[in-house]
């Protein structure tokens, strides 16, 4: 007994070392956001920040262009998400509850899109925008992002449904209810966590995204906040105070939906990328 | 009379007969919107790709744009440029690099999440979600000034921990210690979703399954053997899968932290892409590298592809 107790208090120190790990660098962003700059590019050594100041996130939030990407990322990334939830669910349905020639088909095409390397595609897909005249323009972009969550999104949800018993909806069936009502008021209800976690997936794979902003996005008021983040330094010289507020901001959104849907997001992926 | 009549009528040939094909029809009109986006953003890029890449494409024929077809000679050219081999060599390393620290320190720290006291399990997990979480170019920016030359934290606590040589030590002047730190920066965010996943195959393991190999006197390392790591294959393989697709590929934080650079040390295949495609306009040169890639990326998960395809098959 007091063996396992030192190896649980030995693992538990463990445990402590991993989490500083894995937190540290959320805190060093934060409280480099709060420190006075003088404080920043001094010699000392301050794990605390002394003297909290907000000073950094109103001049990042306040330097040119941030409040711009900020509304671009946002149009860019609740765009493609709402398209990819209405053609991933309507396509997630039949996938998974009915029977029709070609079904393997369908299957496989949306299998191997999941797996299609969008890196790979920059090129051809900047030719093609360029052709459609939506370079520099945010359409473009949702198109691009659509394009990318799609697959995911209707795979993911296609586990998503096949999780709730038909034998539920035909239960409403029997009961009188159409088909169509039948899922409304049935599946679609017991859907809502699936929906949640997957357009949550959706949004932050189009916030995150970088190459395609990066590429696409050539005058200043059409960038994306990564992009806008990637040329702080070289715009502004290296201010790192207003660098690590600017993040702050770009990481909150994200931090927020995983707090909430972090149970479901683990199921969500695995789900999605071993089978449904 | 003319009530049965009426009912009978009204309701078997007009009420069910247009049902039949409209049934048999919304399976695909239910899908045509997800086939034709992907046929359109995915399907025709991939298609492009491959035409583009036996073409002379640069600059002169997009403006004027014929068509110049020219065969194998962007392979050829590719093939036989040193620096296509060098980041050929760098990307699969650096993927192997990624990919066995994400997934070993994903499953140590699964492990740890099972044997650690409760209070600190609920820590860890928050830390994790809080790395998880952060926007890949928000976590490089971080990590930069972490690893600042003069300011960073990383180096000022190596001096105060005695190794005074770190006064100013520059992490980005070799190509090889970039590619370090962009690793670690990589493993720090891709852990927590290995941990995670396999965490919550851990938790799935019955625990009579312990009780009886402790009951047969296995020692801690055997019980690990013979029942944890059974459970967890299956996942692990998962887990190593995706993580080979996602570290092949990444772009965002080897483009964000060095360019490339320096002279071209951290430059792998996704970046030369970006730089022969965009910055250089040879579009033809920059699809053979993707088309490269994505053979070598078929060829790295083939076996998992092979399986995945398998099961669904099976079903």
């Amino acid at each position: 007994m007091p063996r396992a107790g030192v190896k649980k208090v030995v693992v538990s120190a463990v445990g402590v070392l991993a989490a500083a790990f894995f937190a540290f660098p959320t805190y060093w962003m934060i409280s480099t956001a709060l420190k006075p700059s003088d404080q920043l590019l001094s010699d000392s050594y301050d794990l605390v920040p002394f003297g909290v100041t907000f000073r950094h996130f109103l001049d990042g939030i306040g330097k040119a262009g941030f409040t711009t990407a900020l509304g671009n990322s946002v149009i860019a990334a609740l765009g493609a998400v709402a398209c990819a939830l209405v053609a991933g669910l309507l396509a997630a349905v039949p996938l998974a509850r009915m029977r029709f020639r070609g079904r393997k088909g369908f299957v496989l095409l949306v299998l191997v899109a999941q797996m299609a390397p969008f890196e790979a595609l920059l090129i051809p897909m900047y030719l093609l925008m360029r052709d459609l005249d939506l370079l520099d323009r945010l359409p473009g972009l949702i198109l691009v992002y659509f394009g990318a969550t799609l697959p995911f999104t209707a795979w993911t949800l296609r586990g998503f449904i096949r999780g709730i018993p038909a034998d539920l909806e035909e239960a409403a069936m029997v009961d009188g209810c159409g088909r169509w009502s039948a899922f409304r008021r049935v599946t679609l209800p017991l859907l809502g966590p699936g929906l949640v976690a997957t357009s949550v997936f959706g949004f932050i794979t189009a916030w995150n995204e970088f190459l395609y902003a990066l590429t696409f996005m050539q005058s200043e008021d059409k960038f994306t906040l990564p992009v806008w983040l990637s040329g702080f330094h070289t715009q502004f010289g290296t201010d790192w105070g207003g660098t690590m507020a600017a993040s702050t901001v770009f990481t909150l959104p994200v931090l927020i939906f995983f707090l909430v849907v972090q149970r479901n997001l683990v199921a969500g992926l695995t789900a999605g990328a071993v089978k449904g | 009379m003319t009530a049965t009549t009426d009912t009978g009528v009204g309701i078997t040939p007009s009420a069910t007969r247009p049902h039949v094909p409209w049934r048999r029809r919304l399976p695909y009109l239910l899908l045509l919107p997800a086939t034709v986006t992907v046929l359109a953003l995915v399907g025709y890029p991939v298609l492009s790709a491959v035409l583009t890449s036996f073409r002379q494409s640069d600059l002169a024929q997009l403006v004027s744009g014929e068509t110049v077809w020219n065969g194998l000679d962007n392979y050829t050219a590719v093939l036989s440029d040193p620096a296509f081999w060098q980041s050929t060599v760098r990307t699969l390393l650096f993927t192997a690099a990624c990919v066995s620290t994400s997934v070993l320190g994903g499953l140590l720290v699964a492990l740890l999440m099972r044997h650690v006291h409760r209070v600190v399990r609920g820590v860890l997990q928050v830390s994790l979600v809080l790395a998880w979480a952060m926007p890949m170019l928000a976590a490089t920016t971080v990590f930069q000034w972490m690893f600042d030359q003069n300011y960073g934290i990383l180096n000022k606590t190596l001096v105060q921990l005695g190794f005074p040589s770190f006064a100013g030590y520059s992490w980005f002047s070799t190509g090889l210690s970039t590619m370090a730190v962009i690793m670690v920066l990589i493993a720090w965010q891709s852990i927590p979703f290995v941990a995670f996943t396999l965490y919550a195959g851990i938790l799935g393991v019955p625990g009579e399954l312990y009780e009886a190999a402790s009951l047969d006197g296995a020692s801690s390392w055997q019980a690990f053997r013979s029942v944890t790591w059974t459970a967890l294959r299956p996942l692990v393989n998962v887990v190593t899968f995706l993580s080979l697709l996602w570290d092949f590929k990444v772009f965002t934080q080897v483009w964000a932290i060095r360019q490339g650079g320096p002279d071209g040390g951290s430059t792998t295949l996704p970046v030369l892409q970006f730089i022969k495609g965009i910055a250089t306009s040879h579009f033809g040169i920059a699809a053979a590298v993707s088309v490269l890639m994505t053979l070598m990326l078929v060829a790295i998960t083939w076996q998992n592809l092979r399986l995945m395809l398998r099961a669904e098959e099976a079903e």
